[in-house]
């Protein structure tokens, strides 16, 4: 269960709802019914495929290779919810059950062994009760692209075997339970659709909340490049920190998230949050487009993995480039934007009182 | 710009309307006590970054909006005249003592030179005396109480106590009045900074002091990076506090305590589930001393949470974006936020009940007095 019952307070029905044609909750519709309830469906049947995937693979009936190429797609689909983080996953910690990052002192290498060490046959059950860190995607990525790992090898693959079943059945589990949280009848998803509800006095706290999630994923996108580029660390490229560095999916899982912080912008149908700013507007609408454009153009053109670029002169050049176009994106939706839409993104939550 | 405002203006004006037809629906729904509705005082920001003490009656009139010249954080109603001091957010060195009825400036307190504001102060009920939580700079760190003689619509400092630890936060009274509960937050800080200096040898302590100065008691939580910050106390002498871990995020640690009267000071039940949706932070808490119920707001997990007082039970698990501050009224709480509308958690049935206010929406600093 996502949420308590106790959570789902009765709104008093005395409001009336916001007629159908605000802007504001019609952008809140469209987004949830054309965007995130997509992504989230995606990711929903990626982590299906994933767990099916683990299953064949280690009955013999799928290779290395296909069993890697259901880690990427379950992991660019990963990518694709992080602009859209709201609701039951995002609250509780529940994320990082998906993904541990930024992994620092190779942690998931060190307790996936010691918890293969410990436990020879491994449940799900297992899993559940194990730490956060060897139940989601870094740790499944361990254990099929490690180079200190040969899961084509029969008996490396008995000791992996039941942690990568269990693995892609937990990401199962928890994406279905989280759509279904989603599409419950008072989910997510009607909280974003029709005010005032338990969540979301009006549309506008809807649509504020969508901002600040993207606004927050952009800034993640900042950092998961800034880390390996030892933007943290003096300036010393740290390619061990970057996320799926071992699959050398860096670079595709930012262009995966960028995707979906586009989809936010523009709606599946011209009725995305761009669709707020008015004709007069239109000078932030461009730049915001050229900005996504920008950024989505560099990530395609990037010739070589992150941590390959990374290692010479031209390669870093090009990754600064990177960062400064993700840096122009993040600035014109954290001010420019946020301030013509009248939208408080923080106020009280950092400030350390 | 301007379509925006437009539509938010537009929305305002429909909402408002609905809530007038609505007001006679709520069958004996009451914001009052003895007829007269409430005082809401708070510190808030405007669009434009301005510092205001604001002073709001919950159908959303204002009373007041006194511009100030630094954000503030608690807000101390005298015990009967129409005064109330907004204290300066650390590090100020400044606060500002207000007329409620008309927002009236009475006086810009200054706190001696080595001393700077914590946010939080308390009037002794004979309505003379106030102690404000303080840091001594030249010692920084070191938890003093500044002791201030009300002389007509002025505040004098007349002497200082010390807390009985390190950073100071909120202090309260407990039902006799004389004596003080404070929380030690254990952090060191210097002058004119924000930044924690001794986040590895921290020393939180929840103190119970008489105000002249004595020391009652002391207690600490196990956690040694787990740090007291605010504070409820009931009508029959329970203190809450309201914890803010300094260690990582993924460390199991609990965030509300609870000192019964003649017990020890210890943690308050929350399940799992409500704990980790906390991101280690709390910041106000609120206790409802005729319904026995307890009240927390934690902004970085953006969530609002009643529990029973006595047994515990968990009666409301609520989102709300950058929730700040929290008091109780007639009928339940009033929660403020920084980003959203203010909420009335309507608490007299089995089930709560969420109703937004039509209060200015979002900027509400951390914390608010029903006056």
């Amino acid at each position: 269960m996502i949420r308590s019952p106790l959570g789902l307070a009765l709104l008093s029905l005395t409001l009336t709802a916001c007629s159908p044609a605000d802007p504001q909750q019609q952008v809140s519709q469209a987004l949830t019914d054309g965007v995130i309830l997509p992504i989230y469906s995606a990711w929903n049947e990626a982590d299906r495929q994933l767990a099916v995937s683990a299953q064949a693979f280690c009955a013999d009936q799928q290779n290395l290779a296909e069993a890697r190429q259901a880690f990427a797609t379950a992991q660019s689909a990963w990518a694709a919810v992080q602009p859209v983080l709201l609701g039951p996953l995002a609250e509780g910690n529940r994320a990082w059950q998906v993904q541990f990052w930024p992994d620092k002192k190779n942690l998931v290498a060190r307790q996936v062994e010691a918890l293969l060490n410990k436990k020879s046959v491994l449940s799900a059950a297992d899993l559940e009760k194990s730490s956060v860190v060897v139940q989601g995607l870094t740790a499944y990525e361990y254990l099929l692209f490690d180079a200190t790992l040969d899961l084509s090898n029969t008996e490396q693959k008995a000791r992996y075997c039941p942690l990568l079943v269990a693995i892609g059945e937990h990401q199962q589990d928890l994406a279905a339970d989280v759509l279904a949280s989603w599409q419950s009848d008072d989910g997510m998803a009607a909280q974003l659709k029709t005010f005032p509800n338990a969540r979301y006095a009006e549309a506008p706290e809807a649509v504020a909340e969508l901002l600040r999630t993207q606004v927050s994923a952009i800034d993640g996108l900042k950092k998961k490049l800034g880390t390996p580029m030892g933007r943290q660390s003096k300036g010393q490229p740290q390619p061990y920190q970057a996320e799926a560095w071992r699959s050398k999916a860096s670079l595709t899982n930012l262009a995966a998230s960028l995707a979906s912080a586009e989809r936010i912008w523009l709606g599946a149908e011209q009725n995305g949050i761009q669709a707020l700013l008015s004709a007069d507007q239109a000078e932030l609408k461009q730049r915001i487009n050229a900005a996504f454009s920008d950024t989505r153009q560099r990530l395609a053109a990037a010739p070589r993995p992150l941590g390959e670029l990374l290692g010479d002169e031209a390669g870093r050049a090009e990754l600064n480039a990177l960062y400064d176009s993700l840096n122009t994106l993040h600035r014109l939706h954290e001010a420019d934007l946020a301030k013509t839409l009248g939208i408080q993104l923080g106020f009280n939550a950092h400030d350390g009182d | 710009m301007q379509i925006n405002r437009r539509v938010f203006l537009g929305l305002g004006a429909a909402t408002l309307a609905a809530t007038a037809v609505a007001a006679s629906t709520f069958g004996g729904w009451t914001l009052t006590r003895s007829g007269v509705q409430p005082l809401l005082l708070s510190a808030r920001n405007d669009a434009a970054g301005r510092h205001f003490a604001v002073g709001y009656r919950l159908d959303g009139s204002q009373v007041f909006a006194t511009p100030v010249s630094e954000r503030c954080h608690d807000v101390v109603g005298h015990p009967f005249l129409p005064m109330a001091l907004f204290v300066g957010r650390r590090p100020s060195t400044k606060s500002y003592l207000i007329d409620t009825r008309d927002g009236r400036l009475l006086q810009t307190l200054h706190s001696p030179a080595q001393r700077h504001f914590y946010g939080h102060a308390i009037f002794h009920k004979d309505g003379e005396w106030l102690y404000a939580t303080e840091n001594d700079t030249s010692d920084p760190g070191r938890g003093v109480l500044g002791v201030y003689r009300l002389e007509g619509e002025q505040l004098h400092r007349s002497t200082e106590l010390s807390s009985h630890g390190v950073g100071p936060h909120q202090l309260l009274w407990q039902p006799d009045g004389e004596t003080l509960v404070v929380a030690n937050g254990g952090i060191r800080t210097e002058a004119d900074s924000r930044v924690e200096m001794n986040l590895n040898s921290m020393q939180s302590s929840l103190v119970l002091m008489h105000r002249d100065g004595r020391l009652l008691s002391k207690e600490q939580l196990p956690e040694q990076m787990n740090s007291v910050r605010h504070l409820a106390v009931s009508s029959d002498g329970t203190v809450v506090s309201g914890q803010q871990y300094m260690g990582a995020l993924s460390d199991l640690v609990p965030l509300l305590a609870i000192k019964r009267p003649g017990q020890p000071f210890q943690h308050f039940h929350v399940a799992e589930a409500q704990r980790q949706l906390m991101s280690q932070y709390t910041a106000s808490v609120a206790i409802h001393s005729e319904l026995r119920l307890l009240a927390l707001t934690a902004p970085r997990g953006n969530r609002v949470f009643i529990w029973d007082l006595d047994s515990a039970e968990l009666r409301l698990d609520a989102h709300l974006a950058d929730c700040a501050g929290v008091g109780a009224v007639a009928d339940g709480f009033v929660v403020s936020s920084g980003v959203g509308r203010c909420r009335l958690y309507d608490c007299r049935g089995k089930r709560i009940i969420s109703q937004p206010l039509q209060l200015p929406t979002g900027l509400w600093d951390n914390h608010l007095r029903m006056a």
